[in-house]
């Protein structure tokens, strides 16, 4: 093992634009998207045939058949065959622990080069057979005999062919990550304004992005999109607050299908090396990742949100690289709801929450807003799970490029099962 | 030369029956007729559904293979004129040459035009080459010859032999293991919409002297090539000879081999070995 480690280098990105649910990726599968993300890589970087260290990818939403799904994607893309792969799964966060995993790699020497990247689809989930269909049938399965075989088949009922649809909620709790993200939102009063507000900021500043030519060198158009289906420039204040509530209930509701992000399809893809194999190939550095941190919370019985578990990470990140949360020129907050941005925002100013649940003297602090997601984020792009992470870490590794050296920002990436990754990244 | 553009694609499945009621008493040369088609736009459903049944990934080019779906009823209603020598039911398909200049985008508008040349003596009968040019923006980007071989009918006098052979290496080493279902003529049929009797059932096919319904010549050059995704030349050039038929169901070897900076392919039968492709794949 190498004796010292060193700093992997983000060299660039590749994204399709996201899709809104059964719209224009309606047909692709997250292979078809994934292998297209990797090749529109390939192509932008000149790594045709190239044996790349390692490709680390996922999907929350996957299919039994795709059980080497990265891999596969692989075979199928100019990348070379002799390049290794494998799936990670950490639901909304699986897209930064990708690139988390594959910077470690790089970090020990291990690799040189590595491609860290996410796919997913809400329009060819996977659907399966009912449970109690599902054990008749493996019961069949194992039945040596007729008698046997038939005694197992008697099990059958007309019920057991409704399929089992996946949902968009918890296991433990049954409840959908907006209902809980409804509950975060009550307990910090999270009103409805602040919450448009922010949305109709991410809109507007993803397309001025986009506007400005800032992803022509981080998307590739896929099926006829070119921009994100669920970018809404000309949305308003006004046209938001006309939105029913969708999550939680009564007076106090206040998260609506503008405010919370959207069932959306589609990749992204991240490319990172060491430096050395990034002037080898002739490829920039926009910026290194220096550390990242995990952390899980007890939202089932612990009385905890279900999605604030970043506030807990970032704290032992900052600790770690003896860093203040004002230390930073850029925050990428992911928009899973506008609430839980602006939930997490508050609880790291919050003396009391600061004390007793993170165990610090004094609280965090407030950000400096404006540079908050400062080319939007989810609640405009939309959220294909395993597809924001990479999505974030290309952008910031450019927004920081293009600041200048000795620029820091912050990822900060909220999952379901209670859990958050955050990351470091310098310019 | 006579030069038709239609508006539509034709409908195949009337076409085949007109082919099959009018077989009889044709004869003569080769008509000077050209059928056009401008500004094609393609179904991205469709585009899908042909895909899924021949294993190509959903991408932002189309397929190798899939012009030839846009191009396949102008050259069906080509063949089934009153003033094509040859008659359609029991012509099959012995050769096909695909050449790209680029990969062409899902989006593209294209013109489609097609006709037929190389009416050609062949040792069981003659061969007529039925062609397709496909442009985008106005160039030609991708063409197809698609050589059909009409036993025991009668080339004009004098003209040069058919030509049908592709040279291939040994390709000893299978790379995968297709099993062919029974209902594969019918899958290619609904998304190509050659639905052509032979591929259909046992009992079409037997109607047309085949002890079962075989699987469509095209579907098996776009399965194969379908397997070396990401490992094609964007400019490329696809020539297959199309040997015996593959009989539904069936169990099949790929063979793939680099030669010539591309590759060698054979599809033959697991077991007998018969062979029921082989073609060549090289950068153009």
């Amino acid at each position: 093992m190498a004796a010292q480690t060193r700093k992997a280098a983000i060299v660039g990105g590749n994204r399709i634009p996201f899709a809104r649910s059964n719209g224009a990726y309606a047909r692709a599968s997250n292979q078809d998207m994934l292998t297209a993300t990797l090749d529109g890589l390939v192509a932008r970087f000149g790594l045709q045939g190239e044996q790349v260290g390692e490709v680390v990818a996922g999907a929350v939403l996957k299919h039994a058949r795709d059980f080497n799904l990265t891999r596969e994607a692989v075979l199928g893309s100019r990348l070379s065959a002799a390049t290794p792969a494998y799936d990670v799964q950490q639901a909304c966060g699986t897209g930064l622990e990708a690139a988390v995993l594959v910077a470690n790699k790089i970090a020990l020497g291990q690799i040189e080069s590595g491609i860290a990247g996410g796919t997913d689809t809400t329009s060819d989930a996977p659907v399966a057979v009912n449970e109690d269909l599902r054990r008749v049938l493996m019961e069949v399965n194992r039945a040596k005999t007729v008698q046997q075989r038939l005694k197992a088949l008697a099990g059958l009922r007309p019920g057991q062919l409704a399929p089992e649809i996946p949902r968009n909620a918890e296991p433990r709790t049954g409840l959908a990550m907006g209902d809980h993200a409804a509950i975060t939102a009550a307990e910090w009063e999270i009103g409805r304004q602040e919450q448009d507000e922010l949305t109709v900021r991410s809109h507007q500043a993803l397309a001025a992005a986009y506007d400005r030519g800032f992803f022509d060198d981080l998307v590739t158009p896929f099926l006829g999109l070119s921009r994100d289906a669920n970018l809404r420039p000309d949305t308003s204040g006004e046209k938001l607050a006309k939105l029913k509530p969708v999550f939680g209930q009564g007076e106090g509701a206040t998260m609506t299908a503008g405010n919370s992000t959207p069932l959306t399809d589609g990749a992204s893809a991240v490319l990172l090396a060491s430096d050395e194999w990034a002037a080898e190939h002739d490829l920039p550095v926009l910026a290194h990742l220096v550390d990242a941190q995990t952390a899980a919370v007890d939202y089932v019985h612990g009385g905890e949100g279900l999605l604030m578990a970043p506030a807990y990470a970032v704290p032992v990140l900052l600790a770690r690289n003896g860093l203040s949360l004002q230390d930073f020129d850029f925050y990428e907050v992911h928009e899973a709801f506008a609430s839980t941005v602006l939930a997490t925002l508050k609880a790291w100013e919050s003396p009391a929450f600061c004390k007793e649940k993170l165990g610090l003297d004094a609280p965090l602090g407030s950000i400096d807003r404006s540079k908050l997601n400062v080319n939007g984020s989810s609640l405009a792009a939309g959220h294909p799970f395993a597809a924001t992470g990479g999505r974030i870490v290309a952008t910031l590794a450019k927004l920081l490029h293009e600041a200048g050296p000795g620029k820091r920002g912050l990822i900060s990436i909220c999952a379901a099962g209670g859990q958050g990754v955050v990351a470091i990244l310098e310019s | 030369m006579a030069r038709t553009v239609l508006d539509a694609a034709p409908a195949l499945p009337a076409l085949f029956a007109r082919a099959a009621l009018t077989a009889r008493g044709r004869g003569g040369e080769l008509p000077d007729t050209r059928l056009a088609r401008t500004g094609v736009a393609v179904d991205p459903a469709a585009l899908a559904d042909y895909a899924q049944v021949c294993r190509f990934p959903l991408g932002d080019a189309l397929p190798l293979t899939f012009p030839h779906v846009l191009a396949f009823p102008l050259q069906v209603a080509l063949m089934t004129d009153r003033a094509f020598p040859l008659a359609l039911p029991g012509l099959v398909h012995v050769r096909n040459l695909i050449e790209a200049d680029r990969p062409i985008g899902v989006g593209e508008q294209l013109d489609l035009e097609v006709w037929a040349e190389r009416f050609a003596p062949h040792a069981r009968g003659a061969t007529v080459d039925l062609c397709a040019s496909v442009s985008a923006g106005g160039a030609e980007v991708w063409r197809s010859r698609s050589t059909y071989l009409a036993r025991g009918a009668s080339a004009p006098e004098g003209a040069p032999a058919s030509d049908v052979d592709v040279e291939v290496g040994a390709l000893d080493r299978p790379a995968a293991q297709w099993r062919v279902p029974d209902d594969a003529g019918r899958r290619y049929a609904k998304v190509s919409g050659d639905v052509n009797p032979i591929h259909l059932s046992g009992l079409t096919a037997k109607a047309f002297g085949f002890k079962r319904a075989i699987a469509h010549g095209m579907w098996v050059k776009a399965r194969a090539l379908a397997a070396l995704s990401g490992r094609l030349p964007d400019a490329v050039a696809v020539d297959v000879a199309f040997r015996k038929p593959l009989f539904l169901p069936s169990t099949v070897t790929l063979s793939t081999e680099q030669a010539g900076g591309g590759w060698d392919l054979a599809v033959r039968n697991v077991k007998s070995g018969t062979e029921h492709l082989i073609g060549t794949v090289r950068p153009a």
